[in-house]
């Protein structure tokens, strides 16, 4: 256990297209979450050092310093490793000189920042709060206290969106010169602001259109395309995120979130009432299971997936677990230097790869 | 039971008539069941039957009835209705002496009610029409009275009843016991009894629905099938009355079940004699014609592993249903399966609906097909009841196909409609006969495989659903026919291919072409759809490569939620069959089936 993702779900407005477990920011109920929190941490944290810490939301950063204070105590329980990678969302409507120092201090070293568009019409569609001018501020104020590891989320493929608009957008993130840049199609969730009023998802036509004219635009100017929706320079690889698509184990502090312990997949409870007592999705993963969420998730990755570390963590040899050989023949998936990955063309489609890769599964009695 | 004394008789009637209804209420009034037990349609055994409300499977019950001051016994046999079962009828009119002919107050006479009726007369059997569903407000019994009237009853003969209210039925019940004459069999002669059903039971094995004709059976007597040699000890007779009641003897003019551990399916021949090892009769009772099927389609397991449960399930049917016939065949597209022959298309329907409830095999079946005549360059002539089996256009000379009259029983409002299409299904017409100013029937030739293909759905959208039919093969025709494929990313889909006439090739080829665009998802890579006649291309579409499919975000490690996504995913592939490299819903093999023009 190397990872250990914590939530604040706490916002100060609420974006139309959120479905991420989140509540408005009310100073009492801060207060509250925070014991809990505390709670939940001492009761589960079994000591192991960690490589990386992840502090999500909601929106981390909308906590006053005086409560970002009592949340880095609480963390204070984490041992951490030399090269612990500590990453902690922010907004930049949010984010203070103070609060940056506060971040620091506390040995928060890689910042992710929601910018996901910088059109007026689409930030005013996904209900944000920010002007180009703000997030240019953030970023430097950021620099100027000392981040040298900052991600921005971007989304595209908002429903009226075109591709004149996504150049602006990318050109701008481009600008900022962050180490690390995810991008996300926008997904009409049920249970948002934009499910509810049934929003018309954009072509999938241009949909694919925008995603492979952001591939080839990132690697211009210097990211590599490492993972289907994220893009790093050298060096700047989410370890977090890796954690993720490596199928590692990671600890899950806070409502709602997820987490991955002893074999045991499960959720927190979104209910602040039952938190941080209760559990739901709790999935009990055998053998079997574990080898497909590795495959599943480690061919998300534009390395693949490494034949040898699969051996090592299952015993058994891949093609003993799953018939692909004709995959491969197909050209559907690509063997190379130890790795199986799925070509960078089919990523876009990569689900119909992964259900093919299901269905040969191959399960010994 | 004096001979005398005994009555055999069943019901006919065009579907929704009320049959089984009357049925019930008989049952009622003999005492047979009471009302708290009455389920509706007791004699429906099949939940598919009750379901549908149509009698798929015939069934004998034995009534006891008093009448002024003498006991009787009515042997109640059902028959189906519908116009694809008229073999079944008639294998339930030999068991009887007498018929009902039962017609609904409301709807009068109707294609079916003159289909059945002919073939009682033929069967020389003693009719009393009924006149049913008179509780019912459009009720017109007076209308109705004159129908029957038309087509030879005496005004007199006709008892008007309501199986609802039960209305009439203790008249019915005189008149069936002054009317019909009961049976003549001599209970000395040596036994004759015709299996006129039979059905499996798993713990009894074959049990068989007989009349004894002549003689007479006990329990432990030895018995002989008389057309496949096969003897057995009878280990059980059993009447029903309608609950299952066991007996030591059947005698001539008697109606029942016997049973004999007769294991295997192939020695009980619906239409047998049975007769007594000891002291066996010279002949065999006339029987019947095997009746031949006129529709043919294949049926595949949509689980390869199920062929084995699939050929157990159609040797069980066809003990009951002796006009089903089976044989194996194997297709690139749907693997190992059976090319089925069916009476018609209600036939097939309820056949692929049992195997599939009653036996839970999943089933996919390809275009109903009839069976063509190909004569080839050397005048020798094959039978075509499969489109694989097509010969090559260069080595035909002539096709054939069969044409069916067709009696189209309406009300005349509807004949303009009726006839543009019959017109559009490559008709002839005969002629027109008025049975009285409001209502008509309209007769055509037809070939079969237009009557297959979608007439009943359009007959029923042109008239409202007012309008019957009935069809009769009348033999075969020369016509221009040709072997339409159907290509997915250049290969030959066996299970989609048709015959189908020269003129119709191109629109038949476009529908289906774009039927299997709306069908067939987006797959990997773009996959055209050709229909073709031999090299020939005449239709072509589409089906873009799949742009999209992708799980973008990977939030807060919540990755549980997205392998559930791809299990979904998964689980849908499975109703898909994979042809060639392409992925095929199930529902496209029925789509040539049902498109609409």
């Amino acid at each position: 256990m190397k990872s250990c993702y914590i939530h604040i779900p706490f916002c100060q407005t609420i974006c139309s297209y959120c479905d991420f477990c989140k509540q408005f920011y009310h100073k009492e109920k801060v207060k509250d979450y925070l014991l809990k929190l505390k709670e939940e941490i001492l009761r589960d944290y079994k000591g192991e050092v960690l490589d990386t810490i992840y502090i999500g939301g909601g929106t981390p950063t909308c906590l006053s310093l005086k409560e970002l204070e009592i949340l880095f105590d609480i963390l204070q329980v984490f041992k951490k490793s030399s090269s612990c990678e500590f990453t902690m969302e922010a907004n930049c409507e949010t984010l203070t000189k103070e609060k940056l120092i506060c971040m620091r201090n506390h040995g928060v070293n890689r910042l992710s920042i929601g910018v996901e568009s910088v059109q007026p019409k689409q930030i005013k569609y996904l209900e944000r709060n920010h002007s180009k001018e703000d997030i240019s501020r953030g970023i430097f104020l950021a620099r100027e206290v000392g981040f040298q590891n900052i991600n921005v989320d971007l989304i595209y493929a908002l429903s009226f969106e075109s591709m004149e608009d996504l150049k602006r957008d990318l050109d701008f993130v481009v600008s900022l010169d962050v180490e690390h840049i995810s991008t996300y199609s926008l997904m009409i969730e049920d249970h948002t602001k934009l499910g509810i009023q049934q929003v018309k998802p954009i072509s999938d036509e241009m949909d694919r259109d925008m995603y492979y004219f952001i591939v080839d635009f990132l690697k211009k100017h210097g990211y590599q395309h490492y993972e289907i929706s994220n893009f790093a320079k050298e060096g700047y690889f989410s370890k977090h995120n890796l954690c993720y698509w490596h199928n590692e184990e990671y600890y899950g502090f806070g409502l709602g979130a997820a987490s991955y312990v002893s074999h045991v997949r499960s959720c927190n409870t979104r209910s602040p009432l039952h938190y941080p007592n209760k559990k739901i999705e709790v999935e009990n993963l055998n053998q079997s299971e574990r080898e497909e969420y590795e495959v599943l998730l480690n061919l998300r990755l534009q390395e693949g997936l490494s034949l040898e570390r699969f051996k090592n963590k299952y015993g058994k040899d891949l093609f003993d677990c799953f018939a692909i050989k004709k995959l491969i023949e197909e050209g559907w998936l690509l063997e190379e230097n130890g790795f199986i990955r799925i070509p960078e063309k089919y990523w876009y489609v990569s689900n119909e790869i992964l259900v093919k890769i299901l269905q040969k599964k191959i399960e010994l009695c | 039971m004096k001979q005398e004394n005994i009555r055999n008789f069943c019901i006919i009637a065009h579907i929704d008539h009320g049959k089984s209804t009357l049925a019930d209420r008989i049952l009622e009034k003999t005492g047979a069941i009471d009302k708290r037990e009455l389920k509706d349609q007791m004699l429906d055994s099949m939940d598919l039957e009750r379901e549908r409300g149509i009698t798929i499977k015939l069934n004998a019950v034995q009534l006891s009835y008093s009448y002024q001051g003498e006991d009787y016994q009515l042997n109640l046999i059902d028959t189906p209705g519908h116009v694809d079962f008229s073999y079944e009828v008639s294998r339930s009119l030999a068991a009887c002496e007498g018929a009902l002919l039962v017609v609904d107050a409301a709807q009068g006479v109707e294609a079916q009610t003159l289909a059945n009726l002919y073939l009682a007369l033929d069967n020389q059997l003693t009719i009393i029409p009924v006149v049913n569903k008179i509780d019912l407000p459009s009720a017109d019994p007076e209308k109705v009275i004159k129908e029957l009237e038309n087509i030879g009853f005496n005004r007199e003969d006709v008892v008007l009843t309501s199986a609802k209210t039960g209305q009439g039925i203790e008249e019915l019940l005189a008149k069936i016991i002054e009317v019909i004459p009961s049976p003549k069999g001599d209970v000395h002669s040596p036994l004759k009894a015709l299996i006129f059903d039979s059905l499996f039971d798993s713990y009894r094995g074959v049990i068989t629905s007989i009349r004894v004709v002549e003689g007479e059976v006990k329990v432990g007597d030895v018995v002989k099938m008389m057309e496949t040699g096969a003897t057995y000890d009878v280990v059980g007779l059993s009447i029903n009355n309608p609950k299952e009641q066991e007996i030591k003897t059947l005698v001539a003019g008697e109606v029942g079940y016997l049973y004999a551990s007769i294991k295997s399916i192939s020695d009980v021949h619906v239409g047998d004699t049975i007769t007594l090892v000891e002291n066996p009769a010279e002949d065999r009772l006339p029987g019947y014609k095997p009746m031949k099927p006129t529709v043919y389609c294949g049926m595949y397991p949509i689980e390869s592993n199920k062929f084995e449960d699939l050929r157990e399930a159609l040797n069980k049917l066809k003990l009951n249903d002796s006009a089903l016939t089976f044989e194996p065949e194997t297709s690139k597209a749907l693997g190992f399966g059976f090319r089925c022959g069916f009476l018609g298309l209600l036939h097939m329907e309820i056949v692929e609906e049992r195997i599939e409830r009653e036996f839970g095999i999943d089933l996919i079946a390809t275009s109903p097909s009839v069976v063509y005549e190909v004569e080839l360059n050397d005048h020798t002539k094959v039978l075509v009841d499969n489109p694989s089996k097509m010969p090559k256009r260069e080595s035909i000379n002539k096709t054939y196909e069969p044409y069916v009259k067709c009696s189209i029983f309406t009300p005349s409002e509807y004949i303009g409609p009726l006839m543009e299409l019959c017109q559009d299904k490559r008709g002839t017409f005969i002629n027109i006969d008025y049975i009285d100013t409001e209502r008509v029937t309209i007769n055509y030739e037809l070939p079969l495989s237009e009557i297959v293909y979608d007439f009943f759905d359009r007959l029923k959208s042109c008239t409202k659903g007012y309008a019957s039919f009935d069809y009769d093969v009348i033999g075969y025709r020369a016509s221009d026919l040709v072997k339409m494929d159907i290509l997915l990313n250049g290969e030959i889909v066996d299970a989609l291919s048709v015959i189908v006439h020269k003129d119709f090739a191109y629109a038949r080829g476009r529908v289906v072409c774009e039927k299997l665009k709306e069908i067939i998802p987006r797959q990997l890579f773009e996959v055209p759809i050709q229909a073709a006649i031999g090299m020939h291309i005449i239709a072509r579409e589409t089906v873009k490569a799949l742009r999209k499919d992708v799980l973008a975000k990977c939030y807060g490690g919540d990755v549980t939620r997205k392998k559930k996504l791809l299990e979904k995913q998964k689980e849908g592939k499975k109703r898909m069959k994979q042809i060639g490299s392409v992925e095929v819903p199930q529902e496209a093999f029925l789509s040539i089936l049902s498109t609409k023009e």
